[in-house]
């Protein structure tokens, strides 16, 4: 029962939530304890334990169970330090609803269910609303899904080895544009809320979503395994260049954000390229640190940048530390494992990849500095993130147990 | 017809064909229930559609001859893909399932009105649920049933106001 | 003493740094001496573990997940260990810091001893990097505008230290220290392992962060960054001659990093004697005795590895003495700069004989080095020299400095130059004893003396009736009178003008206005951020184009 429970807790969460929106304290706290039945659901769900109580066999992976819960807690810290101005409310409907998404993709029994699910939360995102047009926000995340349909229907039919290939491009380029990565950028307004936004795709929904895909695409065509993997590295170091030079070169603030986010999903395109063990560790690790690092961060420098705040305080220099992926933090554990598994691979790769990596830290210090002033709350929020983002840097074995590694 | 009409009617009609000819394709495979869901999902879409908004046919507006080119070149290749290239019994579902995926993405990449857009992600649904009869393990009602809600729901979600950060 | 208590060198540091913050944010004023307790209690914890056994400890913990939580307490260990904690006591102790800068030093100092305790590659760089992002928010918070290490520079370092581990790990199956084994370090691992060590430290000719940190308006975070960061660099080569079963993969690696020392002394050694204050000129002072440690080091040889450290000891002494030193003219200024020189009797002197003897009994190429290192270290005497009467500087602010102390660390060094062979015998060769062998039957010291392959310095016999003639000549000369004046440089160096012109080159080097057009960085933004549908077909097209390759 307990992978239903996932999925129907943080959706009730949701819609009750939205319901007693004219009331927020009740909605937050209705909402918080639907959502914290959800997070226990998730964590009874035992890696490997199907449940069949709708007629279709649900389970979820030790992995996604990570992720989840990584959401979940990336959820709470976002709303608990929400900044001032925020309606908490309604950043709890939202992330409760994409938590519910997430834990349905994370339980789908086959690349079907999946494929479905993202266009259902495609079709759902697009409705919030923002200043882009409804066409233009369900451009990219339903093409994803056409070519994830095209993918899947190669995989299964019987025919020319080709193929196979051909489906391993249509699932990697259907996991880059619904992640919204390089070459299939999802349209982005700076000034829109980050919910409607491509933010939502890249950062809260992309980490199981990525997942998903990725474990399913390796079951679907093994026979395509490598040309699978090299995509994903190919991708992958495109967004590592991309991603950190763009963010570092321009103009806007949130748009340099927005391309943080792409180089650090090219590292986890790599990772899971690599197709080994450290691959998958590090891929975990750099997916934590975007859910409970990048993404807060990011939601707490909205106010600063809007009022073109920047600052150079002690906690702006960590915050840029723990982006950069400078030890002790979560990402320097990532990067050791993903140049080992490089090295493993094939070692110009880890060269390669040692060199792109050189590239984070401006864009990091640009980004740190657009914190701001963190005070009251959201220094405390600030903290939090620091704080976990050592103890996985320094520590991060548990968390790898959890996920089955 | 999605991707040659603009108007309301032309959009349904052609979410209309699509959730016939999957319905179909379905039922010969069996999939009896499977079918019905599509139908009753498409069914509903049309409804939708036909409900609200300006009543139009909207086929083959000034400009729609490189729509025109893509719809017949995506048939043939289609046509090719799933005759030619692939084998095994259950072409005309694979033809069905490329034609409608890739003709539906080339709909979303031009199209910028809403409605349009939407009706494509409907036909989207339609076709990924006649997907899963492809795979070599039934899938169960639950594509179809998925399928079936989001295509009723896509022409149902209101076209939002635009509102800033 | 059980093995837990290997952790107390580092947990001790990072208590402090928690107890002085909760005494900042509680108002209390007492930070400075939780930092001043807090560090000299780590020293000795540590003293209280080595003395006794004076063998190697180790301790494992368990995995942490990319490798295991080994530390280890050796030779090497404990000397590196108190070459960074106790300048960095001393720093903590007697000079005032806000709670906010004494909290991020106790940290990087925690962080530092970890680099050094650490009993694998891997545990090294994570615990290095953290170092070495704590320095620089502590030379952030102390002043955000002043100058500070390129944190790139040190990014890159550690990295590539973590990548030498991850080599180490895949082609030798570990990275731990003591059991990698010796075909694992092949040349181009070596190189890495290099390349991290000189960007970690800093070691290069021109004027790098070591030097640079002496500018900034205040010295409190730069004498705790020097402290901590400085030694480990050369900590890394040491623990490279480990992996290598006691030398480097091929010769030609000591000959050019010995190469790279005397270049490094020499660089320092000319911008020195070109100094137009005496801040500038005591900035060059640790480069410079950098320069002449990397040179040892690098040898590849018993006495060329004890002199290194010996000097390196010395550094550490300075990286002590120099930010508590005032800027105006006086008898402390007068002993730092004489015991840095290497005027003798000094330590300093004595390491640098060592350091040229072991060239000399290296031969070959090395000994030409020897040779060089000799020029270097006259022109660096040259300097010093003139340094004397040169103006102080912008000066730093006096509630930092404590002259007395300054003087008395100074003077201790030139005091401790006869007792060199007794310095070498408890602190250099027993660390050398443990990375490389020594040639059997040749001691390399005693309490009074240096036993070399070719020779014997009496140290003691040598140096003590020159000790106490300068003492009488100090006293005899009576209260100084230091006439300061702008003073021209020695030797001008048109190439160290042409370096620091060509960097400017490269630093304000733009893309010239007619070609810009061809590199527009908004359209190319705007081209892929767009939502193209061509772009996305053509991305589409590459893929399958590039899979049935």
């Amino acid at each position: 029962m307990e992978p239903e429970l996932a999925v129907a807790l943080p959706a009730a969460g949701a819609v009750v939530t939205a319901a007693l929106r004219p009331r927020p304290r009740a909605a937050l706290l209705v909402g918080g304890a639907l959502g914290a039945a959800g997070l226990a659901a998730i964590l009874l769900a035992a890696p490997g334990l199907t449940s069949d109580q709708l007629g279709v066999t649900l389970s979820i992976s030790a992995m996604n169970r990570t992720l989840l819960l990584a959401a979940a807690g990336s959820l709470a810290l976002v709303v608990a330090f929400a900044p001032p101005r925020t309606e908490r409310a309604s950043l709890l409907t939202w992330g409760l609803a994409g938590i519910a998404g997430m834990a349905a993709i994370a339980v789908a029994p086959d690349l079907d269910m999946v494929i479905l699910l993202t266009l259902a939360i495609a079709l759902l995102h697009a409705a919030l609303g923002g200043r882009r047009g409804l066409a233009a926000r369900l451009r990219a995340p339903a093409l994803a899904v056409a070519l994830l349909g095209v993918g899947l229907v190669f995989a299964r039919v019987e025919g020319s080895p080709l193929l196979a290939r051909f489906a391993a491009v249509g699932l990697a380029a259907g996991l880059a544009a619904a992640l919204g990565t390089l070459p299939y950028i999802h349209e982005f307004d700076p000034e829109e809320l980050t919910a409607a936004s491509p933010i939502a795709w890249i950062a809260f929904l992309g980490p199981i979503l990525g997942l998903a895909i990725v474990t399913r695409a390796r079951e679907l065509v093994p026979e395509a395994a490598a040309a699978f993997g090299a995509m994903l590295i190919g991708l992958g170091l495109l967004n590592i260049l991309w991603g950190s030079l763009a963010s570092w070169l321009t103009e806007k603030g949130t748009s340099a954000w927005h391309y943080s986010f792409m180089a650090d999903w090219g590292l986890v395109l790599c990772a899971f390229g690599i197709q080994v063990a450290d691959g998958r560790a590090a891929a975990v690790l750099i997916l934590y640190g975007i859910l409970l690092g990048r993404l807060p961060l990011y939601l707490w420098s909205r106010q600063s940048l809007r009022e073109r705040v920047q600052n150079d305080r002690p906690i702006n220099l960590l915050a840029a530390a723990m982006l950069a992926g400078s030890a002790p933090f979560a990402g320097f554990a990532a990067r050791v494992f993903l140049l080992r598994g490089a090295t493993q691979l094939y070692w110009p790769l880890a060269l390669v990849i040692a060199i792109g990596l050189l590239l984070w830290l401006p864009p990091s210090l640009r980004l740190g500095r657009s914190l701001g002033w963190p005070r009251g709350k959201l220094a405390v929020g600030a903290g939090i993130a620091l704080a976990l983002s050592v103890a996985i840097g320094i520590y991060p074995q548990p968390l790898l147990s959890l996920a089955g590694l | 017809m999605i991707v040659l009409a603009d108007g309301r009617r032309g959009l349904a009609l052609g979410i209309g064909l699509i959730a016939v000819g999957l319905a179909v394709l379905a039922w010969t495979t069996g999939m009896w229930l499977g079918g019905a869901l599509l139908l009753a999902g498409g069914s509903v879409s049309i409804v939708a559609l036909l409900r609200t908004g300006r009543q139009d046919w909207g086929l083959m507006p000034a400009g729609s001859t490189p729509r025109l080119i893509l719809a017949a070149v995506g048939a043939v290749v289609s046509l090719w893909l799933a005759a030619s290239v692939t084998t095994g019994p259950g072409a005309p579902l694979r033809f069905a399932v490329i034609a409608v995926l890739g003709l539906m993405a080339a709909r979303l990449l031009q199209g910028h009105s809403a409605v349009a857009v939407l009706a494509a992600a409907a036909g989207l649904a339609l076709a990924l649920a006649g997907a899963s009869a492809l795979g070599p393990n039934d899938a169960g009602l639950a594509p179809y049933l998925l399928a079936a809600v989001i295509a009723a729901g896509a022409t149902f979600l209101p076209v939002p106001e635009k509102r800033g950060a | 003493m059980p093995s837990i208590a290997l952790l107390a060198p580092i947990l001790i540091p990072l208590a402090t740094a928690g107890l002085v913050a909760v005494c900042g944010v509680a108002g209390w004023k007492i930070d400075r001496i939780v930092l001043a307790a807090g560090s000299w209690a780590a020293i000795l914890a540590l003293i209280v573990l080595w003395a006794p056994v004076r063998s190697t400890q180790d301790l494992s913990l368990g995995p942490l997940g990319f490798s295991p939580l080994d530390l280890r307490l050796d030779a090497v260990g404990f000397a590196f260990t108190l070459m960074v904690m106790v300048p960095a006591a001393v720093l903590l102790t007697l000079q005032p810091r806000a709670w906010q800068e004494g909290t991020v030093a106790a940290l990087g100092l925690a962080a530092a001893v970890f680099t050094v305790e650490a009993g694998g590659v891997l545990l090294t760089a994570l615990a290095g990097g953290a170092a070495a992002t704590l320095a620089v928010i502590q030379l952030d918070v102390e002043d955000p505008r002043a100058t500070r290490p390129p944190w790139g520079m040190l990014l890159a370092a550690w990295l590539a230290l973590s990548w030498v581990g991850t080599i180490l790990q895949v082609r030798g199956g570990t990275a731990i220290y003591a059991a990698v084994p010796v075909s694992a370090l092949t040349v181009p691992v070596f190189v890495l392992l290099a390349a991290s060590a000189l960007a970690a430290s800093g070691l290069f000719p021109w004027r790098g962060w070591p030097a640079q940190l002496w500018g900034r308006p205040a010295l409190r975070a730069s004498g705790m960054a020097v402290a901590t960061l400085y030694p480990l660099g050369f900590y890394l080569l040491v623990r490279a001659y480990e992996l290598g079963d006691g030398h480097f993969p091929q010769f030609w690696l000591q000959a050019v990093l010995a190469s790279l020392g005397v270049l490094v002394a020499f660089g320092a050694a000319a911008r020195a004697q070109a100094a137009t204050t005496r801040r500038e000129y005591l900035g060059e002072v640790i480069p410079g005795l950098g320069g002449f440690t990397l040179m040892g080091i690098s040898l590849g040889t018993p006495l060329g590895l004890v002199a290194g450290l010996a000097t390196l000891a010395v550094a550490a002494v300075l990286a002590a003495c120099l930010p508590l030193l005032p800027d105006r003219a006086g008898p402390g200024s007068l002993v730092a700069i004489a015991a840095a020189a290497g005027l003798p009797p000094g330590l300093a002197f004595g390491v640098r004989v060592i350091g040229l003897e072991a060239t000399f009994e290296a031969g070959n190429f090395l000994g030409l080095l020897g040779v060089a290192g000799a020029a270097t270290w006259m022109v660096s005497i040259i300097a010093a020299a003139r340094a004397i009467g040169l103006p102080a500087g912008h000066g730093h602010p006096v509630s930092e400095t404590v002259p007395r102390v300054a003087m008395g660390l100074a003077a201790a060094t030139f005091i401790a130059g006869p007792a060199l062979g007794l310095v070498l015998s408890i602190f250099a060769i027993p660390a050398q004893a443990d990375v490389m062998p020594a040639l059997p039957g040749v001691p390399l010291g005693g309490v009074s003396s240096v036993v070399t392959v070719s020779t014997v310095l009496p140290a003691l016999v040598l140096f003590t009736p020159v000790l106490a003639l300068a003492l009488v000549a100090y006293i005899a000369a009576g209260p100084l009178a230091v006439h300061s004046e702008p003073r021209p440089a020695l030797i001008a160096l048109p190439a160290a003008r042409l370096v620091a012109r060509l960097r400017e080159q490269l630093r304000s080097a733009a893309i010239p206005t007619k070609y810009r057009s061809l590199v527009d960085l908004h359209a190319l933004e705007a081209a892929a951020t767009g939502g193209g549908p061509l772009l996305w077909l053509a991305a589409l097209v590459a893929l399958a184009f590039a899979v049935t390759r």
